[in-house]
C-alpha cells in the first residue's frame, strides 16, 4: 500500500529552541496511529509543524505528503490537500460566522481544485448532513465562529469542519482535553463514522481513554522530541497501567550510556 | 507652502475680489465673511496648531496649501452632471438634493416628494423667517473656528438648509449628494444647516463623491445642527471620494432637553480628511451616539477629533470609533469628553479601536476626559493592534487563503460599527461596500462601490 504520510528526521523548534529532534513517521492509508507522551514531549508541536503553525521553525528533515512535500506548501494549501488538524484549543473568531466560514473554507478548496463553487442550496444541504455526524445545533450557523462555545461544542465543531472537508489525513491534538463523557462519545463516534480506507487520523492524547473510542492500529510514545516506542494497542494499556516512569528512565539510561 | 502663506491666500483672494464675493448677498452672508475675515486673521497673528495626533496630511497648509480656484463667479457646472446622478444604495428611497461642487442644485424629484413640515433649500434662497433662522445658526458658532470652519465661513457663497416643523417625522431619508466635477484644481466652501424643531425626527445623509478624481479638491463642509427639545437626529456622513481630495469637515451640534442625536462617518475613500465632531449637550435627558470607520490604505491620512460637552444633567453618550490601516495610511484619533460642574448623572463612554494591517501604518490617538462634577459615570479607551495570528493561521488551516482571512478578519473588526447604523437600508448597504472596500473594489472613486456615475460614463461628463 502506498505511503499516506512519510516523515523523516523531522526537526524543529520555536524562537531558537529545538523541540522537534528528529521525527520519523510512516503512516499509510486507513491507519489510525496514536501518539502519546509526556508533558513538553512535543505533540502539540509536531502536529503544529505538520499543518504550518508559523510560530515553529522547520530546521531539518522531510515530510512527504501523497508525494507532496508537504513543508514547502502554505497552511491552506496543505489543507487543500487533504491535511487537517483538529486544535486543541479551536480559536475565537469574534465577527465572522460559521456560516461564512465554512463557505469560504469549502470555495477556496472547489477553486484549489477547479471546481465551481457550491450553490447556496447545496451547501445549506451538506451542513445540514455533516452537522448530524457530531450531533451540532444548527443555532452555533449563525453565530461567531467557536465564540461562546462550550468546550463540547468547540471540539465537535472542530471534528464537523473535519467532515466538511474530508481529509487524507487528519491530526486530532488532544481532542479529549475539555470533555465530558459524553461529548467525549459524540467526538468519537463521529471520527469513525469519517473513518475510510482511503483516510487515516493521528490522535494526540495524553491518556488511554480516548483510544476506548477510537481504536489505534499503532502507538507512538514521544519523548524529548522523538519517537522513542513505537508498538500496536497493547502500548497504550501498558503506558495507562504504568506511567510514562518507565519509557522516560529507559530513554534517559541510554542516553546516559551514549554520553 | 508654510502655515501662514497657505492661510493668507484665502485672506488676499477674498479682499482682491470683496464685490465678487459679495455680489447678490445680503447681509447674513456679509456678516459671516466678516467673521471668517476676523477668524482667520487671528489664527494668522497667533499662529495655530493642529492636536498631537493629527497627521502631517492633515495640517492646514497640506489642506489647503495648493492652489485651489475658488468658484466666486458663480459660474455654474454642467447641468447634465447632477441630473446623471444615481445613488447605487438599493431601496434607498430619499429626498435627495445635490450640492455640485458648492452650489446646491434642486432635483425634481425632492420638490415633488417634500412632505409638508419639512423644507430642504439653498441657503442662498432663503427668506424671511427661515433666513433669521439661518443667520442666528451660522453666527452662533462663528466666533472660535478652526482654520478650515474660518476659511469656509470667508468664502461661504451657498449651501443647503434643512428644517423639521414640531412634530413633523420625516420618513425619508434626506440625502445631501456633494459632487465634485470641474476641470481646474477647485476649493469648494460649503454650509449645511439641520434645524429639528421640537419633537420632530429627521435622518440626513451626507455623500462626497468625486466625478474627476484626477483633478485636486479642496472640500470645506461645515454642518450646524440644531436639535431641539425632544426631536430626534440621524446624521451618516460617507466619503467616498478620490486621491486627489482634501477634505476639512466640521460638525457642530447643539442638543436640547431629551434630543437625541446620532452620526455615523465613514471613510471608504479619499485623500486627506480632517474631521471634528463638536457636540454640546445643553438640555438635560439628551443621547448622544457617535460612530466612525475609517478604511485606509496607500497614503491616504485620516483624522477625527471630537469634543463632547456634557453641560446638562443626565444625559447620556455612547462613542466607538474604529479604523483600519494599510499599506503606509497613517490615522489621527483625539477625543475629549468634558462634563461641566452640574451635569449630576451624565453617562460618558467612548471607544476608539484601531488594527494596523501593515507595518508601515501609523495611528495616534489620544483619548481625554475633563470631569468637573461628582455623580458621573465616564469611561473611555483606545487599542491599536495587529490582526489575530491565531485566528488567522485557524483560519489558514481550513484553506482559507491568508489574504482573503485577512479580509474576512478586517471585516468583523468593523463589524459593530456598521451594526450600530439604525437605517436598516444603509446598514445593510454600508456591510457591502465594505467587503467591497477590503477587497479593493472600490480603491478609487472611479470604480466607486456606490456608483455614483449612474448610466453616465464618468470621463464624457468632465468633457
Amino acid at each position: 500500500m502506498d505511503e499516506l504520510l512519510k516523515v523523516s528526521g523531522l526537526r524543529a523548534g520555536i524562537e531558537g529552541k529545538e523541540i522537534l529532534r528528529g521525527i520519523d513517521l510512516t503512516i499509510k492509508p486507513g491507519e489510525v496511529h496514536a501518539i502519546m507522551g509526556p508533558n513538553g514531549s512535543g505533540k502539540s508541536t509536531l502536529s503544529g509543524v505538520l499543518a504550518g503553525d508559523p510560530r515553529f521553525t522547520v530546521t531539518g528533515g522531510t515530510a512527504m505528503f501523497h508525494g507532496v512535500d508537504l513543508l514547502s506548501l502554505s497552511p491552506e494549501d496543505r489543507s487543500h490537500e487533504g491535511l487537517f488538524l483538529s486544535f486543541q484549543y479551536p480559536v475565537e473568531i469574534p465577527g465572522v460566522t460559521m456560516v461564512n466560514f465554512m463557505r469560504a473554507a469549502v470555495n477556496a478548496k472547489r477553486k484549489y481544485l477547479n471546481e465551481e463553487p457550491l450553490s447556496a442550496g447545496d451547501f445549506l444541504k451538506l451542513m445540514r448532513q455533516k452537522r448530524a455526524i457530531v450531533e451540532l445545533d444548527n443555532k452555533l450557523a449563525s453565530r461567531s465562529v467557536n465564540e461562546g462555545f462550550s468546550g463540547g461544542e468547540k471540539k465537535r465543531n472542530e471534528i464537523f469542519q473535519m467532515a466538511v472537508l474530508e481529509p487524507r489525513l487528519s491530526i486530532l491534538d488532544e481532542t479529549d482535553s475539555g470533555l465530558d463523557i459524553d461529548a467525549l462519545r459524540i467526538v468519537a463516534g463521529g471520527v469513525n463514522k469519517l473513518k475510510t480506507e482511503n483516510n487515516a487520523t493521528i490522535v494526540i492524547t495524553h491518556y488511554q481513554r480516548l483510544l476506548d473510542y477510537i481504536k489505534p492500529d499503532f502507538v507512538h510514545i514521544l519523548y524529548k522530541g522523538r519517537i522513542v516506542y513505537s508498538g500496536g494497542p497493547e502500548l497504550a494499556l501498558e503506558l495507562e497501567e504504568k506511567g510514562y516512569d518507565w519509557i522516560k528512565e529507559q530513554v534517559d539510561q541510554q542516553q546516559n550510556e551514549s554520553l | 507652502m508654510n502655515r501662514t502663506d497657505a492661510l493668507s491666500q484665502y485672506l488676499d483672494l477674498a479682499d482682491e475680489n470683496d464685490a465678487l464675493l459679495n455680489k447678490d448677498l445680503r447681509r447674513t452672508l456679509w456678516h459671516i465673511h466678516n467673521f471668517g475675515e476676523a477668524a482667520l486673521g487671528k489664527i494668522i497673528a497667533n499662529g495655530w496648531t493642529p492636536a498631537q495626533t493629527t497627521p502631517p496630511m492633515c495640517y492646514p497648509e497640506a489642506l489647503f496649501g495648493e492652489d485651489y480656484g475658488v468658484n466666486l463667479a458663480r459660474v455654474p457646472m454642467p447641468a447634465d452632471v447632477a441630473a446623471s446622478f444615481r445613488c447605487g444604495v438599493p431601496k434607498l428611497s430619499s429626498l435627495l438634493a445635490i450640492v455640485a461642487n458648492d452650489a446646491f442644485t434642486p432635483t425634481d424629484a425632492l420638490s415633488a416628494n417634500c412632505p409638508e413640515g419639512l423644507t430642504v433649500t439653498s441657503l442662498r434662497s432663503l427668506e424671511g423667517e427661515l433666513w433669521r433662522d439661518a443667520e442666528e445658526m451660522m453666527m452662533d458658532r462663528a466666533d472660535s473656528p478652526s482654520p478650515g470652519a474660518a476659511i469656509n465661513s470667508l468664502l461661504l457663497q451657498d449651501g443647503v438648509y434643512i428644517r423639521t416643523e414640531a412634530g413633523t417625522e420625516v420618513e425619508k431619508a434626506v440625502q445631501v449628494v456633494n459632487l465634485f466635477n470641474s476641470p481646474v484644481p477647485l476649493l469648494t466652501p460649503r454650509r449645511v444647516l439641520v434645524h429639528a424643531m421640537p419633537g420632530s425626527k429627521v435622518r440626513v445623509l451626507l455623500c462626497d463623491h468625486s466625478q474627476t478624481p484626477s483633478v485636486a479638491h479642496c472640500n470645506i463642509e461645515v454642518v450646524d445642527v440644531w436639535v431641539e427639545e425632544d426631536a430626534s437626529v440621524e446624521i451618516y456622513d460617507i466619503e467616498e471620494s478620490s486621491a486627489n481630495t482634501r477634505r476639512s469637515w466640521h460638525l457642530n451640534v447643539v442638543q436640547c432637553a431629551g434630543s437625541s442625536l446620532s452620526v455615523d462617518t465613514f471613510f471608504l475613500a479619499g485623500g486627506a480628511s480632517q474631521n471634528n465632531i463638536t457636540v454640546a449637550l445643553a438640555g438635560p435627558r439628551a443621547h448622544t451616539r457617535l460612530g466612525g470607520l475609517a478604511i485606509t490604505s496607500g497614503s491616504q491620512q485620516v483624522d477625527t477629533q471630537v469634543q463632547l460637552y456634557h453641560r446638562a444633567p443626565h444625559c447620556d453618550s455612547r462613542q466607538l470609533f474604529k479604523s483600519a490601516l494599510f499599506d503606509t495610511s497613517r490615522g489621527g484619533f483625539g477625543g475629549c469628553i468634558v462634563v461641566d460642574n452640574g451635569a449630576v448623572g451624565t453617562d460618558a463612554a467612548q471607544s476608539n479601536r484601531n488594527m494596523l494591517a501593515d507595518p508601515g501604518t501609523h495611528m495616534a490617538t489620544a483619548p481625554q476626559l475633563e470631569i468637573y462634577c461628582d455623580d458621573v459615570k465616564c469611561s473611555h479607551g483606545a487599542t491599536t493592534g495587529q490582526l489575530d495570528e491565531r485566528a488567522l493561521f485557524y483560519m489558514q488551516t481550513r484553506g482559507i487563503p491568508a489574504e482573503e482571512a485577512r479580509r474576512m478578519l478586517t471585516q468583523a473588526f468593523m463589524a459593530d460599527v456598521v451594526d450600530n447604523i439604525s437605517f436598516e437600508v444603509l446598514r445593510q448597504r454600508m456591510h457591502v461596500l465594505v467587503e467591497k472596500r477590503l477587497s479593493g473594489a472600490s480603491a478609487s472613486c472611479d470604480t466607486c462601490a456606490t456608483a455614483c456615475h449612474g448610466d453616465t460614463n464618468p470621463e464624457t461628463v468632465a468633457e
